[in-house]
């Protein structure tokens, strides 16, 4: 309903302003995703699922006004599987309209942000919630309910956020082989605060850039979208949301074919009990050679070395961590590319690894496989409940 | 860069008699023709346009690419440009932030919609292909009169106009090419044919334009680029569309915010 009433307003618009010369444009495009996952090793646990189809769309539709200062855009997203039915999920991307006046941004309404320059964790990025149900990446966010208000100076920009309204975290199914090892009260989460998820949160960011290097300085106030556990009554765990304080760092220095960059944060807890406050931090490089095997592919070469002051391999997943890629893409015509990773923690060694592949088919398409494998992972660490949950995905995306 | 080249245009110009002209060098000349053609593409302040691109490989199977771009002057620097990618469809939204920088590396930003994000990327791959292309980034970049080493070679007639002959030595780090040589007519002083030269010296690709069009303001346009790729028989076509000078861009049409909202 939603959806067809929204797809309408545009023509409301044109007919009810009687300007119709503002008018500057409609847009639509639309992904739909097939993807198939085969977890090959047999767990001890019977009831788990040892494969996955599932389907995915995502619409957007937008529509410009007012030559092209204002923009309206609405992009809903919605899953389905066939095993898991906690993954069967619709969420509201955005649904926005933004203003640009000159120097200045003005965005209501649900959307997405992002902050942020490392490739093996996003630390620093805090403002949406993880679609938890999406990614193993933690790159898919759900729609945040925001106020935006933006300022560009001449090397640099100035965004202050109100943030009313929280989404909390939704988890996967306990059949699902990447679920956490624990039943999840995914119905009724406890929060520090006493507004609970009407909390209004508050976050700042200023950013630009100075010759070769790259900046941005964070400010966050309010709900955690990262939870903390608490027993409940029936044996399942909740999810607990803490009021917490955080500052930022991103920095990236770009000096010919070396990119240095650095992610660092500092958590306080607002109060002393619902967590231990801690700072974190992700640096490293990429270095780029060119033209390889007669200009067939370009190779990216990066290494990230992950910190976390908690220093609890249990519990942190990157605490003392290393991360090391490569990256291929390829100069055809279909920008095929492939990407391989993996971390190795300090400690005990645990491991894994990450490749994917993907290449442009059928003019407006993307094929892509990707494997995921955990070797060596010790008791104690953090992804131990991943041991068996090896992974094969293979996943088609037209766009059109 | 305008207002130096508008003094020492001047300057040349004022300070050369007509006797000094018969005898200059070649390479003099060159700079000369250069600054010229330089200095009649100057004071647009900003443009838009749209540009299809067909790749064609050796066996003629064709692939499109669609990208909007707009550009605007900067007074003292390279030019700022944006372009957005509209096709292939699966980088629809995808867009390329570039302030060039003449001799100096450009600065460079990509935004990647399906994660909102914007990185800064390392400009060296300059001889790297334009999208699979046989375009180099170098080749569609922000043309400065001090990016090169000019040699007035020859005049000589090419298709229906009569041309200079010019030799350009790439003076920028990162350059595929060991020379260019490009035919430019002597009444509007439009670029109407380059040769690229690679590592080795041997011809590499031709780029042919055509369909010139004059806009307001005195500027011209070609609406066709065709780059053959002579060492792998692949070829790629340029059609530029809907060239606008007069649209309402400024520096904040330019920036970040601006790269992230176009999607």
């Amino acid at each position: 309903m939603r959806m067809s009433l929204w797809s309408g307003l545009p023509i409301m618009f044109l007919l009810l302003s009687g300007y119709p010369f503002l008018l500057f444009g409609f847009e639509d495009s639309y992904i739909l995703e097939l993807e198939a996952r085969v977890y090959p090793i047999d767990s001890d646990d019977p009831a788990r699922f040892n494969d996955d189809a599932a389907v995915s769309f995502e619409p957007e539709w937008r529509q410009t006004f007012n030559q092209g200062n204002t923009i309206a855009t609405f992009t809903p997203f919605g899953r389905w599987s066939s095993r898991d039915s906690q993954r069967r999920h619709t969420d509201v991307r955005e649904l926005n309209v933004l203003h640009v006046s000159d120097s200045w941004e003005t965005l209501a309404g649900f959307s997405k942000v992002f902050w942020g320059v490392t490739e093996s964790n996003h630390l620093v990025d805090i403002i949406n919630q993880t679609d938890q149900l999406e990614g193993f990446d933690g790159e898919d966010k759900l729609g945040q309910q925001m106020i935006r208000i933006s300022r560009s100076f001449d090397q640099s920009a100035l965004t202050l956020f109100v943030l009313p309204g929280f989404r909390e975290r939704q988890f996967l199914s306990q059949d699902n082989p990447l679920s956490l090892p624990f039943p999840i009260d995914n119905d009724s989460p406890l929060y520090d605060s006493p507004d609970e998820q009407d909390h209004i949160d508050f976050a700042a960011r200023f950013s630009g850039y100075r010759g070769i290097i790259d900046y941005g300085f964070s400010w966050f106030s309010g709900t955690s979208r990262q939870p903390d556990f608490v027993p409940g009554g029936d044996g399942r765990l909740i999810p607990f949301y803490a009021q917490i304080d955080q500052l930022g760092l991103d920095l990236q220095i770009t000096s010919e074919a070396w990119l240095w960059k650095l992610e660092a944060i500092r958590r306080d807890f607002e109060n002393d009990a619902s967590g231990e406050d801690f700072s974190a931090a992700v640096g490293g490089f990429e270095y780029s050679i060119y033209g390889l095997a007669d200009g067939m592919f370009d190779l990216g070469l990066l290494a990230e070395y992950h910190y976390d002051s908690r220093d609890d391999r249990a519990t942190v997943v990157f605490q003392n961590d290393l991360f090391a890629g490569l990256r291929f893409g390829f100069t055809d015509a279909e920008s095929s590319e492939i990407l391989a990773g993996v971390f190795v923690d300090q400690d005990d060694q645990s491991t894994s690894f990450r490749v994917e592949a993907n290449r442009r088919i059928f003019t407006d398409a993307r094929i892509s496989l990707e494997a995921n494998l955990f070797s060596n992972v010790d008791p104690g660490n953090a992804i131990f409940y991943l041991r068996d949950s090896d992974y094969l995905l293979l996943s088609l995306e037209f766009y059109f | 860069m305008q207002t130096f080249k508008t003094v020492f245009i001047t300057v040349l110009i004022a300070a050369t008699p007509v006797d000094f002209l018969i005898a200059q060098t070649p390479e003099e000349r060159g700079l000369e023709i250069s600054l010229a053609a330089d200095q009649r593409d100057s004071g647009w302040k900003h443009q838009t346009s749209e540009m299809e691109m067909i790749l064609r490989n050796r066996a003629g199977k064709e692939s499109r690419r669609k990208i909007t771009n707009r550009q605007l002057e900067v007074n003292g620097d390279g030019d700022k440009t944006l372009s957005l990618f509209h096709e292939p469809k699966d980088v629809e939204g995808t867009a390329m932030l570039t302030f060039s920088h003449g001799l100096e590396p450009d600065d460079q930003w990509l935004y990647l919609p399906s994660i909102k994000r914007v990185k800064r990327i390392s400009s060296k791959n300059k001889s790297g292909p334009f999208m699979g292309s046989e375009f180099a980034f170098e080749d569609l970049s922000s043309q400065e009169v001090e990016k090169y080493k000019y040699k007035f070679l020859r005049e000589e007639a090419c298709g229906e106009f009569e041309c200079f002959v010019i030799e350009r030595i790439p003076q920028y780090e990162n350059s595929g090419y060991t020379k260019q040589i490009a035919w430019i007519d002597k009444a509007e002083y439009r670029n109407i044919k380059v040769e690229y030269y690679d590592r080795k010296d041997a011809l590499l690709k031709t780029l042919e334009l055509s369909g010139y069009n004059e806009y307001s303001g005195g500027f011209w346009r070609a609406d066709q680029f065709e780059m053959t790729n002579h060492q792998t028989g692949k070829s790629t076509t340029l059609l530029w569309q809907k060239y606008d000078f007069e649209s309402d861009l400024d520096e904040n049409s330019f920036n970040q915010n601006a790269l992230k909202r176009l999607r």
